[in-house]
Parts: C-alpha cells; structure tokens; sequence
C-alpha cells in the first residue's frame, strides 16, 4: 500500500533504534529469517514452486477481496488477481493497449461511442459463463451506487447498453477519450449472477471471490494469503505459478530480510541502502523504480504575491531539483522537470525545443534577476515589493519523511534567492482539507497521472478539477483556469488521433513552461525488486510491459500472467 | 457494601466521560474519514475518488450533534465501532477481536509471569537482606529492567533468532500454518510468543523486585512483625502471613494497574516482532488518523484500566480493612 508509508518506515525504524545497533544493524537484527526452515516448508505446500510477494501494508490482511473497495484495491489484493478489466493499458508504454475480457474495441468517429466486443469462452471461476451482461451489470452497479464509482465514469457516460449477443455499447455525454483508460483498465467487472444479489456492494466483503482472473483465493489467514491458480483461466496455460503467497508485513524490516533472503521473489518495499543489503546479497536480485507522477510545489494562485507570475519563475529557477532528489528522496525518485512529463517514462512526449528555450534548470542567479526586473528589492535577505515579503509558509504531511526533507532543502535553495518558505508538517487528513479547499499558501503533494502525460496535465490545469476557495477541488488545487488551456484539454478528449494528441500535450507544455502554474520537483515510482534465481518473465526497462509495483491494480495480474518458474 | 457501590459509582461516571470524549474527539478534528483515506493512498488513487468516498462514509449528511450522540451511543452498547480505513473498511470490532487474543495472550500472561516472579523474588530478597540472592537478583534485573524493551527486543531477535536461529524472529505463527486449534499450530504459535515474551519479563520484572524489596524491608521494621516473631511464629508465617501480606499491596495495586494496560500493547514489542496485536493496531490507527479504530482502542484500554482499579479497590479492601473505612 501506501507507496508513502515505506519512507515513513525509515523515520520510525530511525526512532526505534538509538544509535546502539545502527541504521543496518537494526535491518539484520530486526528482520531475518523466516529463514531456511520456513522457506522449506513453502516449497513443499503444494505441488510446484511457490512464488512470494513482499509488499509492507502495515496491516494483518482483513480477508476481503471486494474489487470496490480502495483499500483492498491498492493493496493489490484482488483486482488483477482475481477481478480483471476489459482492455489493460499500460501506463508504462504510453497507453498501450493489451485486449483482456474485450477482445476488441472501437471509437466512432465522433468520439462519443465506444464498443467493446466481448472475449467468448470466458468462464468465471464457479463455472458459469462470463458475458456481455455481466459487463453492462457492473457499470450498472457504478451508477446506481456512485460510492462505488471511484473514477467518475458516469460524469461522462450517458448509457452502457447491449448490442447483439457479445458487445457492449458506451454513450458519453460528451467526447471524453481519455475516459476508456477509466473504464477500460480502472474498472474490475463482476459477475452478476452473484453481485445482483448482494444488498450493499461498497460494504460487500467478500471473502470469497469469484472472478474471471488467473488466480482464486485459496485461504486467507490475517497473516498470508495463498492464491491459487484458477482452472477455469481463459488464457490456456497460465498462471504458469500455481500457487502465490502474500504475506502481511505490520512494519518494513522484516518484509526487507524476506526479500533479502530469498524467501520472496517480488518486492514492492522501500530498503534503505539497497545496495548494500539487497543488490549485493545476490547477482540475481535487481530492482527498478519507473517513475509515474510528479511530486510538486502547489501555488495558491489566488494569492495575490503568488499570482505574480515573477515570483513563480524565481522559485522554478532557485530550485536545485537533481539535490532535492538526491539528498531528500536518497536517489530513488528521480529529479522532475518543468514540463510536468515524467521521464523516461514519457520521455518521448517532452517537446526538447520548447523545454530548452524556457530551461528551467537551476540558475539562482537567474530566479533573482527575474525577481529584480519585476520590480522585487532585497531587505534584509528576504526580496519584497511594496512592502510585501515573499514570505509564505507550505504545508506537506509531517509523516512522509522524504517529502520532509525536501522541503528543508527546497527552503535553504529559495532562502539564497530572497523567497522565505516555512514548512508546515501536518497530519494526512488536515493536509487534504488545506489542500482540498485552497486554505494554504504553497503546498507539496503527488497527482495520480495516468497512461500518458495529459492525464497529470489535465488533473493540474483544468479548471472543471479545480474549485472556489473555501470548496473540495479534486486535483487542480493551485485553482490554475484559463479557457484556451480548458480549449485544449476538451480537444484532446474529442481525439484518437495521436499525432493530435501530441499537438495538444505540447501546447499543454507550453502553458506549464510559460505559465508555471506548479513547480514538479521530483518524479513518484512505483517500488520493485525482483530475483531471477528461480523465477523468469519479470517487467523489466527494456520490457516494460505493466507498472511492477504489486499494489498497482490491474497491473499486478498481469504482472502474474507474465512470471513462470524456471525449470 | 457501601464501599464498593461508591466504587462502582465513580466507575460509570468516568466511563461515561470517556465514551463522551471519545466521541466528540474526531468530530473536533479538521477533516474528514475520506480526506483521511485519500491521504493514506496518495497517488494512488485518482482524485475524483474523493467524491466517491464521500458518498460512501455519509459525509455531508446533515445529522444534528445530539441524535448522532445517542445513536453512537446505542452502537457502543451493541459493541458496533464502524469500519476501519486501515483494515480497508472492514469493521473495527472484527479486527479488534481478531488482534485482541494476541495481545492478551502474549502481554498479559508475561505481565502475570514478571509480576508473580517479580513479588516473589523481592519478598526473598526482602526477607534475607544481605544474602547472596538480594545481592545479585535485584541489582541484575533493575539494570535489565532499565533498558529499553524494544531495545533489548532487537538484541534478542540478533542474537537468538538472527545468529543462533534457536526462536522464529517475527509474526504470531508461520504464513503458512493451518490456524486452528491443532497441535502444530499452537506449538508454533508458541514458539513464536517465547522471544516477545522474555524480553518483556526481563524488562519488566526489575520493578516488581524493586518495589517489593523496598516495602518488605520497610515492613520489617513495623511493631506487629516483631511481635509476630517475638512469640514465636515460624519464619515461614511471618514472612508470607506478616511482612508479605503487607508488602504485597502497593505491587498489587500496580499489578491491577498494568493489567489494565496490557489491552493497549506493548507496542515496540509489537513492532519488532511483527506481532498481530493491539499495540501495533494503534500505532497504525494513529498514523493513519483511523478514528474508528483508534476510538474503540482508546475505549477498550479506557474500561480495562477502570475494570482493573475497581478490582484493585475491591482486593485491596479486602486485604487491608483500614481502607474500608468511610470518612
């Protein structure tokens, strides 16, 4: 879960132990062996090799599998698993498509119907077959319960209907292409013949799920899941690993050892120093942290000082992004850039002409300068302008730890420039309702991004995501609106044409680079280690073919699909 | 009679404050149980799920303060504390009862163990002041007991577990068990409780040593105790019926108190074991602002910790008549 809460393990384990074993000292001691006598016994529980995941949750496993329910979901406990989507997108491939319980798709020409032809033969795992009803029965059940309807499809959506025996019809309200990632991949479909009779699907536990996934829940204890791979999967052969395990880890050093060790074979853990006690334990042990959203410094555009365009270039200008990742993120989330198009994930969609003319790469002596010619002067180290100081203070959560200690260094760079910032560590929830209803000067917090840049862009720059202060903005929190860049995003959403698409996110780089409506300072990853001693087929930068992280939904089933055990 | 109806009185007057409290805490707090969730999975999850978990927590329903007391206060009687975010909305009192066992058992048995050997070994030591027991029991185990547990918790996990691999070094039993009542299951659950179990004994029995030493010897020195021995008692009644039954009360008084507590974890030892407990289920509750979870910890701890004083009062009237008496 809760990429975050794996830093704010470190802090904790740094509070746990007072300088006596020291910081690895305290890995070996506190972690170490489901050791040797463990591991045997998880080879032998059932017939073929085992395959282990390693992702902390800070929980004991609840034992529900409901495909509904966030918290399960982001845990990666069932939906790729068990539940599974009509199309897989991979974000990591700028948006490819994979046909899953689809078969096929098309757009109309006027981007307002989509159908999707849905795969035959496809079984869920109590044996009854899967079809079109069970996918027009699940939309269904998003509307007529909007707490279920996590992505808003049916902002969008006007109807979800039958046509023929096998295909299912979407109507939009109005052209919204970026939707399909929404419905397509985001969206778990349920069988009806079971959830039509359950009376309130968002509290639904279900504890035993009945999916059309690779694999069934085999038994569930509050310590370890066992899934098992589902006869019935409509991809003959696979799951090539007939049985998973996923253990619940209450804190990181122990899941760290299991993955150091040997015992697990996937990770999704933070591991302070990973070098030295993951990477150097063995030549088979790798890791890789594709970025997929930008971390970045929210303005408050309806303050006046920070409206004043100046003011925002200077802070783009004074920060040193490449030391705030790594010094304050250790290395792992890499440096962002003014474009807000993470890379090398989207590294093909940045438009270099236009990043070098503005090249917002570190240049203090710049910020100033842009600060001077628009009229700021220096008093006493800090700059103002008819007596008002460029003195504001930036919330974050206290307890993301890295995010902490960006922010000091973010702090000493804009103090050498004359622009004073005071962070303001709060607790999760006050930070979202600062955040939420623009009660804050500057803010440092992740958007969600998606399977291209536009999807960050248009969560940033759009104003139907923003809000009146005082109201609960979903994503445009600095409350950036500009008609043309509005313009702009609803033109995209009218479009399958990729070379449009790249038109339209350049000109949305153009207004990140001209306009600075935020600063993205470093780049969020997904968290995966792998061992290839006994296991193959894993995603790799040269084959990147879903987001690794375990607790990324519905990556994590395909993810599955691709691994096999060697021999 | 009089006595423990007082008690009993006193008893649900502060239980009532604290259930009141309870509720109006996160009704005090700034945000919300959805802001709450979407900090907890942020970036991963698309905002417009705000919307969504709003709908689905029933916020913005606009319920007066009053109607939604009494109704909480009907859901407490019936042992209904709503649905966790940190166990993905599955409800507290499952998840309560589910850790609880674990803490129970692991807790309160060492806390009986290091109390038992604790008193017993003060009242020796007490007893036969001087003697080569009282001058290396209490010295040794007060150091002992002056580290921290977590720390001496790491020490034994390197040494014993990591080193030696003599005990498992984390979790209440291996993934794989069969749960249930079986002989292999319950052995290793065991097995898995002796490490915890013995750093908190070591950490803890230095106090009851201490405490009971201290007042044994103070006792000793009282008029009745050697009256007992000037007529002529057996050591053996003076020390157990005399110095003993004195001695005993301050150590039961915390005994009864520390019980109360052991229904809040140890929640270091929880965190180096890995140990499916209470204590551990707090910690997260905290971190991760679950109010529903954290009200029904804070509850459970609050009557465990009243529960255990009126058992203190009551035992302690009955061992000591002078504080029966009313003023």
């Amino acid at each position: 879960m809760k990429q975050r809460s794996k830093l704010v393990a470190l802090l904790t384990a740094g509070l746990v132990v007072p300088g006596v074993l020291g910081g690895v000292g305290f890995q070996a001691a506190s972690a170490s062996a489901k050791s040797a006598p463990d591991s045997h016994v998880i080879a032998n529980a059932s017939s073929g090799p085992a395959l282990t995941l390693d992702n902390e949750a800070g929980e004991t496993w609840p034992c529900g599998f409901n495909p509904f329910n966030e918290g399960v979901v982001t845990d990666g406990l069932t939906f790729g698993e068990v539940y599974e989507e009509l199309v897989f997108v991979d974000n990591l491939e700028s948006g490819k498509t994979t046909p899953w319980l689809a078969s096929a798709y098309a757009w109309s020409s006027n981007t307002k119907t989509l159908t999707f032809t849905i795969r035959a033969g496809v079984k869920w795992s109590d044996g009854v077959p899967f079809t079109a009803n069970d996918v027009i029965f699940t939309f269904d059940l998003l509307k007529k319960d909007p707490a279920l309807d996590l992505n808003s499809v049916w902002s969008v959506l006007s109807s979800v209907s039958l046509k023929g025996t096998n295909q299912v019809v979407f109507q939009f309200k109005t052209a919204a292409t970026p939707y399909f990632y929404y419905i397509a991949d985001e969206t778990p479909i349920v069988p009806e013949h079971i959830w039509s009779k359950i009376s309130d699907p968002a509290t639904y536990l279900d504890a035993a799920p009945i999916g059309t996934g690779p694999y069934t829940v085999g038994k569930c204890t509050p310590q370890n899941i066992t899934y098992t791979a589902n006869p019935l999967y409509w991809q003959p052969g696979l799951p090539k690993y007939k049985t998973v395990y996923y253990p619940s880890f209450l804190s990181n050093p122990p899941a760290n050892e299991d993955l150091a060790n040997g015992t697990a074979q996937w990770g999704s853990q933070f591991i302070p120093n990973i070098k030295g006690y993951y990477l150097s334990k063995s030549p088979n042990n790798h890791d890789w942290f594709p970025p997929i959203a930008n971390v970045s410094i929210f303005f408050n555009l309806k303050n006046p000082l920070l409206a004043n365009l100046a003011v925002r270039q200077a802070m783009a200008y004074a920060i040193n992004r490449p030391l705030v990742s790594s010094i304050g993120e250790y290395g792992y989330e890499p440096p962002a850039n003014q474009t807000d198009i993470v890379t090398p994930t989207f590294s093909s969609w940045v438009n270099q002409g236009l990043a070098s003319k503005y090249g917002y790469t570190y240049n203090p002596s710049k910020a100033k300068s842009v600060l001077e010619k628009a009229g700021f002067t220096e008093n006493g180290g800090v700059m103002q302008k008819d007596g008002q100081k460029l003195s504001f203070s930036i919330i974050d959560v206290g307890g993301n730890t890295d995010w902490v200690n960006d922010l000091s260094i973010i702090q000493q760079e804009l103090k050498a420039v004359g622009i004073q910032i005071t962070p303001e560590n709060l607790t999760g929830s006050t930070f979202d309702s600062k955040l939420y209803t623009g009660e804050y000067q500057l803010g440092y917090n992740a958007e969600f991004g998606g399977p291209s840049p536009y999807y960050e862009l248009r969560e940033i720059l759009y104003s139907a995501n923003s809000a009146p202060i005082g109201q609960t903005a979903s994503t445009n929190w600095e409350r950036y609106s500009n008609p043309a860049t509005d313009a702009l995003i609803n033109e995209y959403a009218t479009t399958t044409n990729p070379g449009t698409q790249r038109k339209i996110t350049d000109e949305l780089e153009a207004v990140m680079l001209s306009q600075v409506p935020v600063i993205p300072v470093v780049e969020e990853v997904d968290w995966y280690q792998y061992n290839t001693a006994q296991t193959g087929g894993w995603a790799t930068p040269s084959n990147p073919y879903a987001q690794p992280g375990i607790y990324i939904a519905p990556d994590v089933g395909v993810m599955l699909d691709h691994l096999y055990p060697k021999n | 009679m009089k006595f423990v109806i007082r008690r009993i009185g006193f008893f649900v007057v502060t239980l009532w404050a604290a259930v009141t409290f309870n509720f109006m805490l996160p009704r005090l707090m700034p945000g919300n149980p959805a802001l709450a969730m979407m900090a907890q999975y942020k970036g991963q999850v698309n905002g417009a799920a705000l919307k969504a978990l709003e709908i689905a927590f029933g916020i913005n329903t606009h319920e007066s303060l009053v109607s939604s007391y009494f109704q909480y206060l009907g859901n407490i009687a019936h042992a209904r504390f709503g649905d966790s975010i940190v166990f993905d909305m599955r409800s507290v009192s499952y998840e309560v009862f589910q850790a609880l066992p674990w803490t129970l058992g692991l807790v309160g048995v060492t806390t009986a163990i290091a109390f038992a050997l604790g008193t017993l070994i003060g009242l020796v030591a007490g007893w036969r002041r001087g003697s080569k027991l009282d001058s290396i029991l209490p010295p040794v185990f007060v150091v002992t007991s002056a580290f921290p547990y977590f720390w001496v918790g790491l020490l034994f996990v390197w040494l014993l577990a990591y080193k030696l691999k003599w005990f498992p070094e984390s979790g209440g039993y291996s993934i794989n068990d069969q749960v249930g009542l079986n002989w292999h299951f319950i052995g290793d659950v065991l097995s898995h409780s002796l490490l915890p179990a013995l750093t908190l004994v070591v950490t803890a029995i230095g106090g009851w040593i201490l405490t009971m030493r201290n007042t044994v010897i103070t006792v000793l020195a009282e008029d009745y105790v050697r009256m007992g021995r000037a007529k002529g008692l057996k050591p053996w009644t003076v020390m157990w019926g005399y110095a003993g039954r004195n001695a005993i009360l301050p150590n039961l008084t915390g005994f009864a108190m520390s019980l109360g507590f052991v229904v809040s974890g140890a929640i270091l030892v929880e965190y180096v074991f890995n140990y499916p407990g209470v204590g551990y289920m707090l910690l997260n509750a905290v971190k991760s602002e679950d109010y529903a979870l954290m009200e029904a910890l804070f509850l459970l701890i609050t009557v465990a910790v009243l529960l255990a004083i009126l058992v203190s009062d009551i035992l302690t009237a009955v061992l000591d008549p002078r504080t029966r008496e009313l003023r």
